[in-house]
């Protein structure tokens, strides 16, 4: 992964003591509340319920087991002991003392770790594949272009002040593991006729309150240009995005406003005056990034493993992990691990100090030492030996681990909602417990098949829930906590945006809302199809007849 | 009020930025004025008739596709900034310098400590600090990020051709 080379780590360091001077010019009273909140979020720092909240940047979503086991530090020192992952493959932390918030940052610095831009009106973290530069179907590696993003847009001196937060994801090839179409800019890695290697570019998707897919703006951009066309695209947007609205105030909004094709028009005549200036990048730049990414030194006769077939045969569970939670890996003998975080009635993306730890020291022993984290908020081994794999889940399974619910609909994609977040119309928590409780059953879920279900506590979408195949969505009515669903939505290749069934349902009716719901994909499937698959295919007709069926 | 030009504080400015009272007057004062594009649009001729020199000022609702046509018309033009979180000032100053703008370009309005420094990359030589926003410590907000990636109109070169 990418080490950090002196300029970066002055930056970084620079960026450490500049905070630390205005949260002593803050709690001085030199820098007024307003302004700072402005600049603390710039820097990763919410104030929520109960205390503040620190998101620490997990760019692209890779760690290095070092960088994990200062995290797990942070959670002991400085929270309670714990830290939660998020859709954008951050962790947040939700206990720091806004005081004691300098000298984390600084305990961070020391691991090449910061909080820039992880909130407020800028560049945020840019994400990825999970699986990027270890799966057969990518054309590229995206992630040193993540890292080239992640530098042009750190403490970019022009687009500090945007009009509202910007969010930029890159798939590495066809098959879409980075939610691309619902970020502000996502970015495609493919190939054109000539056999080049460039981007697909679209632009003004992104949730919350205004649902969105993204439109293509440019079928193909050479590599060269990908940071002056993302400057263009910014530009026009820091100039022209509306700023009198914060609800309507995101890129979505503008392309919707003026039309794909003269937003494209706006964003091409800039571009035209840029392109060949200084900000094309060089082959030597992009050479230099992809250096940090070579594949490991993988074991040739890991292939020749034949341990793993006969632990299959003899212990049924792990053969249902094995399914569930590994992935095939480009290097023959080896395979993807992915660590879930989705415990039983544990708070999904969760991960206590022990944990990380452990997963920290199971990363060096199995996985050449990195860790990543997912959108989906669970994390990934992604090199790990077959051979080992056996072991790797003995260990896992003992520390909760290992739940064999990946892609299933246990392996919810949860925000915080309203235990923590001060936004929050509901809460989430005792809801995702409620449905782990009544689906625990994995044959059960197996049998489901693959189900993304996806739980925000209020509009902010911060999980998602509109491109969850299941999205539930929680609303307040007369000071209840109540829960819109939607069904149809994906967040894949093949993007869409689910469709509310009806009338939100009450707290206790969520789960046996579910299992209606899935009672008629039992009834009308057909062979193995996946539930969003049946959900196109019938329409919501027969969905909401059975939730809403007069009761008898 | 406080102001830095190139870093500098000076006090012997000669701009004065026409008050919104003395343009809807019409009652000018003598010397070197900074007045809102609108009104320079209006009374052009009445300006350019005037002894002393004339300035405009723009903001982000402005249409100032004119300007960069011809800004060397201009000794200098300053921005408005209404509010900390508006960031049009960074895009607007960067467009002028890349029309050829040679004169000076001024920040006013909410301009504060934690602005400068980005300000002044983006093409910023005059900073207007409101009297109590200003401390010395605003000195320290040119220094404290000693590197950077990106290119900008202080060195246009990112950190991959430095
Ligand atoms: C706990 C404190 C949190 C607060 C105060 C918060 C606040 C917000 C707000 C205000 C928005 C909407 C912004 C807009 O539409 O312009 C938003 C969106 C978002 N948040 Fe959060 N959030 C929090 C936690 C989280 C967590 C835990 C996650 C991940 C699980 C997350 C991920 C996201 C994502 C992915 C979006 C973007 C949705 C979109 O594209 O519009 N946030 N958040
Ligand atoms: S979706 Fe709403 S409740 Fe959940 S974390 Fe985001 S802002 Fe908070």
């Amino acid at each position: 992964m990418y080490q950090y080379n002196q300029v970066d780590q002055q930056l970084v360091n620079e960026r450490v003591a500049s905070f630390r001077d205005q949260t002593r010019r803050f709690l001085a009273g030199d820098l007024p509340e307003d302004e700072f909140l402005a600049l603390r979020l710039m820097n990763g720092l919410y104030v929520q319920r109960h205390a503040p909240m620190l998101r620490v940047a997990v760019p692209y979503g890779m760690m290095s087991s070092q960088q994990m086991r200062t995290l797990a530090h942070v959670a002991r020192k400085w929270d309670k002991g714990y830290g939660h992952f998020t859709t954008r493959t951050n962790i947040q932390f939700n206990w720091p003392k806004l005081e004691d918030v300098p000298d984390i940052l600084e305990e961070l610095a020391k691991v090449q770790m910061h909080a820039i831009q992880t909130s407020g009106n800028c560049i945020r973290n840019t994400t990825t594949d999970q699986f990027a530069g270890i799966i057969a179907d990518e054309i590229e590696d995206p992630r040193p272009y993540c890292e080239i993003i992640r530098q042009w847009s750190s403490l970019h001196p022009e687009f500090a002040y945007l009009p509202r937060k910007f969010k930029i994801a890159i798939s590495g090839g066809p098959t879409d593991r980075a939610a691309s179409q619902v970020h502000d800019i996502g970015l495609h890695i493919v190939k054109n006729d000539a056999g080049e290697v460039g981007f697909e570019v679209l632009v003004g998707g992104g949730l919350g309150r205004t649902p969105v897919i993204g439109k293509q703006i440019r079928p193909f951009l050479q590599k060269k240009d990908l940071l002056s066309y993302l400057e263009a695209i910014i530009r026009v947007y820091n100039l022209k995005g509306r700023r009198d609205n914060k609800y309507k105030a995101r890129i979505k909004i503008l392309v919707n406003a003026l039309g794909i094709d003269t937003f494209r028009e706006l964003v091409e005549a800039e571009w035209e005056q840029i392109k060949d200036s200084d900000l094309q990048l060089t082959d030597a730049e992009i050479a230099r990034v992809q250096g940090f990414f070579t594949p490991f030194d993988y074991e040739a006769d890991a292939a020749n493993d034949t341990s793993l077939e006969a632990k299959l045969a003899e212990d049924e569970t792990f053969a249902h992990w094995f399914r569930q939670n590994t992935v095939e890996h480009k290097v023959p003998g080896y395979r993807a691990v992915i660590v879930s975080l989705k415990a039983h009635l544990v708070a999904k993306g969760d991960i206590t100090h022990q944990q990380m730890d452990l997963v920290a020291d199971l990363a060096d022993k199995y996985s050449f030492g990195e860790i990543r984290s997912t959108h989906n908020q669970n994390l990934v081994l992604a090199d790990v030996r077959k051979q080992d794999l056996y072991a790797l889940w003995q260990t896992l399974s003992e520390a909760n681990l290992a739940r064999a619910n990946i892609n299933t609909l246990t392996d919810m994609t949860v925000c915080p909602g309203g235990d923590f977040c001060a936004l929050a119309n509901a809460k989430t928590l005792g809801v995702a417990d409620q449905i782990d409780a009544k689906f625990e059953d994995l044959d059960y879920l197996y049998d489901l098949g693959e189900i993304k279900l996806n739980m925000s506590g209020c509009i902010n979408a911060c999980s998602h829930h509109h491109v969850g195949h299941i999205g539930i969505l929680g609303v307040d009515k007369k000071g209840e906590d109540w829960y819109q669903i939607t069904l149809g939505g994906s967040d894949g290749e093949d993007a869409s945006l689910g469709k509310v069934i009806g009338k939100a349902v009450a707290a206790d009716e969520v789960a046996d809302t579910l299992e209606k719901v899935l009672s008629v994909f039992v009834e009308q499937r057909i062979e193995d199809e996946r539930f969003i698959d049946c959900v196109r295919r019938i329409g919501l007709t027969p969905f909401k007849e059975k939730v809403y069926a007069p009761a008898h | 009020m406080p102001l830095l030009i190139n870093r500098e504080l000076v006090d012997n400015d000669s701009w004065q930025l026409v008050d919104a009272e003395a343009l809807e007057s019409n009652t000018l004062p003598a010397g070197d004025i900074i007045v809102p594009l609108a009104y320079y649009q209006a009374h052009e001729a009445a300006l350019n008739a005037r002894e002393g020199q004339v300035a405009i000022q723009v903001s982000g609702d402005d249409e100032i596709d004119g300007v960069l046509e011809n800004p060397n018309q201009f000794p200098l033009i300053a921005i408005f900034i209404p509010a900390l979180r508006d960031g049009r000032c960074f895009s607007i100053a960067r467009l002028l310098k890349r029309a050829g703008f040679k004169g000076q370009i001024r920040a006013v309005g909410d301009v504060s400590h934690d602005r400068l420094d980005f300000l002044t990359r983006c093409g910023f030589d005059a900073l207007d600090i409101p009297a109590d926003r200003f401390s010395d410590e605003v000195f320290n907000a040119f220094s404290e990020f000693s590197v950077r990636y990106q290119g900008a109109e202080d060195d246009s070169r990112p950190v991959y051709r430095q």
